[in-house]
């Protein structure tokens, strides 16, 4: 009797669990459809033009070629392979200085500033956001021509101060690439900054009390209170950050168009990203084919990089909690 | 018992705020040298980090653009640049255009996102355990890869060169700012849900009257959010918007700089602070809500 009571109890408590609002999917509904038709639509459309030989000059009556673009990219033997690896490689190497740098200095900066003593702390703060706050395209273009190495400021400025000759910033390899990191740096830190300065803020006075009375020293209360807070509360906004810089169009188009040129590449410059890659194949040369297949590739990464990280740093895991 | 444990706790906040009044009352030596370490790097990254802006300031002041010297303060300072760019006239065109795209796909946008939240957050369905972890995966895609996709389907629906379609294109809801924004909500106390529902509210008036006025501040950064993106979004404008009276501010200010760069510099300059300040501002503005609303996000998952 009484395991049927329980039995019949238990069920009672699944049916309230179970309540189902199907209003939900009403409210639900807008976002799905935007979703839909303007992300999973075009991913899949994308993926149909990447095995297709959908270009200019087969604008209406293009055919089904199958995997023969990824081939041309992927092949170190066909002449296009240098269009695909080397912007990779480029394209891995800016994302990750650009994110790992941004957050060094927004965390050493959010800690300078995290000081009770420090009575203007405010004013300093808004003063480093400054370069957040300013829509990223109009500081871009802002750099494109401060860094210009005929008539730029910055050169003018280390040429006065410091007598330094001329710095090709956007006509040298070398250089055009510190000049990209270098500005996304600029650009990106204070956001970091803002998120550790609130992960700081975050944690208990108490948990400080109690390692003063500890006895603990600095560095012991940075290492052990300070930082274990500020990793846990960052970590997941660096994932977005990594790929947001991955796929950062406006970091290396708007700023150096990609260029120098490069010798053996006639599509694409030496700072060209995978992103800018798939623009200027798609709308420079037309070669809607060769555009889609980087984008999927891109994805591809993108998508395996994600996953590598979300295993390791478990983000996101509480988010169907 | 009581009265020993109430001691204990008194005695223990005694302590508490002797210490926390020292500590603000006299620095240590120590504490005094890192204190002013800290200011002098702090100053020293200030000046690295807005100067090169100061310079584009001193730009759209000074009247010759023939060459570009170095100096702190413009010699012969003048309005001739943003004299030109008014006379030029499209200037306000641009900015109409970027202000009308922005606002449109912002306020949708905050919507859409705000709808879709309060259904993570506070209602009961099939999917919501895995639903947003879906889109967030899906969207790793960013809609910039599908470049060929969008141009290509809108070339063939003749719908190139349209504010419309661009606006459309920028409408796919973030599943992102969804997360930050359900991360709020749960914040919210359940108890002021349960309350409405047990005062028979439906569930319209628990998203209007409850949980929508409570998340104001995320709501905020998601609005803000996307106005700042949409100025800054130069692939898909430079891409739909081909002729000049449909320019965004971006694009303008793209063809402004791009090609005749010694021409236009400080016209440039000129319209770069005339737009990025307004912006700027509001964005400090929002700011205080935006550090509270990305931690709030991240912490509640």
């Amino acid at each position: 009797m009484a395991t049927v009571m329980e039995m019949r109890r238990s069920h009672g408590r699944d049916q309230v669990k179970r309540r189902v609002d199907w209003i939900a999917y009403g409210y639900l509904s807008p976002a799905l459809v935007t979703i839909c038709v303007l992300s999973i639509l075009p991913i899949f459309y994308t993926i149909y033009i990447s095995l297709t030989d959908f270009n200019q000059m087969h604008f209406l009556s293009y055919q089904f070629v199958g995997l023969k673009n990824y081939e041309e990219l992927l092949n170190p033997h066909d002449p296009l392979s240098n269009l695909f690896m080397p912007t990779f490689i480029w394209t891995l190497v800016y994302a990750l200085c650009t994110t790992a740098l941004s957050y060094l200095v927004g965390l050493i900066l959010a800690v300078l500033l995290n000081n009770k003593h420090m009575k203007e702390r405010t004013l300093y703060r808004t003063l480093l956001i400054v370069p957040w706050a300013v829509p990223n395209l109009i500081s871009m273009l802002a750099w494109q021509g401060l860094l210009n190495d005929q008539y730029g400021q910055i050169n003018a400025l280390l040429h006065g101060l410091f007598g330094l000759p001329r710095i090709p910033w956007l006509t040298s390899a070398l250089w055009a690439r510190i000049a990209v990191i270098m500005v996304n740096v600029w650009a990106g830190f204070p956001y970091m900054m803002t998120v550790c300065l609130g992960a700081l803020q975050s944690i208990p006075t108490d948990q400080y009390e109690a390692a003063e009375i500890d006895g603990a020293n600095w560095w012991q209360v940075f290492r052990y209170v300070t930082m274990p807070s500020v990793w846990r509360i960052s970590l997941p906004l660096l994932i977005p950050s990594f790929s947001y810089n991955f796929n950062n169009f406006n970091a290396s188009y708007l700023l150096t168009g990609g260029g120098p040129p490069n010798s053996n590449n006639p599509f694409l410059g030496q700072t060209d990203i995978l992103a800018t890659a798939a623009y200027k194949m798609t709308l420079t040369f037309n070669r809607y084919d060769l555009g889609a297949t980087i984008s999927v590739l891109l994805f591809i990464l993108v998508a395996l990089i994600s996953w590598v990280q979300m295993r390791y740093t478990g983000a996101f895991k509480e988010v169907d909690a | 018992m009581a009265m020993v444990n109430e001691r204990f706790i008194a005695s223990n906040s005694r302590r508490r705020t002797a210490l926390r009044r020292r500590s603000r009352k006299s620095m240590q030596p120590g504490e005094r040298i890192a204190l002013w370490a800290s200011r002098i790097v702090i100053w020293c990254v200030i000046v690295v980090v807005l100067l090169p802006m100061w310079f584009v300031v001193i730009a759209s002041f000074n009247p010759s653009n023939s060459y570009i010297s170095f100096s702190l303060f413009p010699s012969n300072a003048s309005l001739a640049n943003y004299k030109v760019l008014f006379q030029g006239g499209q200037f306000w065109t641009w900015v109409r255009n970027s202000v009308l795209v922005g606002v449109v796909v912002a306020v949708a946008q905050s919507f859409i996102t705000a709808m879709s939240a309060f259904a993570f957050s506070k209602l009961r369905f099939y999917g919501r355990k895995y639903g947003l972890m879906t889109l967030l995966l899906l969207q790793m895609f960013p809609n910039i890869l599908a470049i060929a996709a969008f141009y290509t389907a809108l070339a063939k629906l003749n719908m190139i060169d349209m504010l419309g379609s661009y606006i459309l294109v920028m409408l796919g809801t973030s599943a992102f700012n969804i997360w930050l924004l359900k991360g709020y909500m749960d914040s919210v106390p359940r108890e002021l849900d349960e309350a409405a529902v047990i005062d028979g509210a439906t569930t319209w008036q628990r998203f209007v009257h409850v949980t929508l006025p409570l998340s104001t501040p995320m709501m905020v950064v998601i609005f803000f959010l996307t106005l700042v993106g949409i100025f800054s979004e130069y692939m898909f404008a430079g891409t739909i918007l081909q002729s000049p009276w449909n320019y965004t501010l971006g694009v303008g200010m793209y063809n402004l700089i791009s090609g005749q760069f010694a021409k236009n510099w400080g016209e440039f300059a000129a319209a770069a602070l005339l737009s990025a300040v307004p912006l700027a501002i509001v964005f400090a503005l929002a700011q205080r809500y935006l550090t509270k609303g990305l931690v709030a996000g991240s912490v509640k998952g």
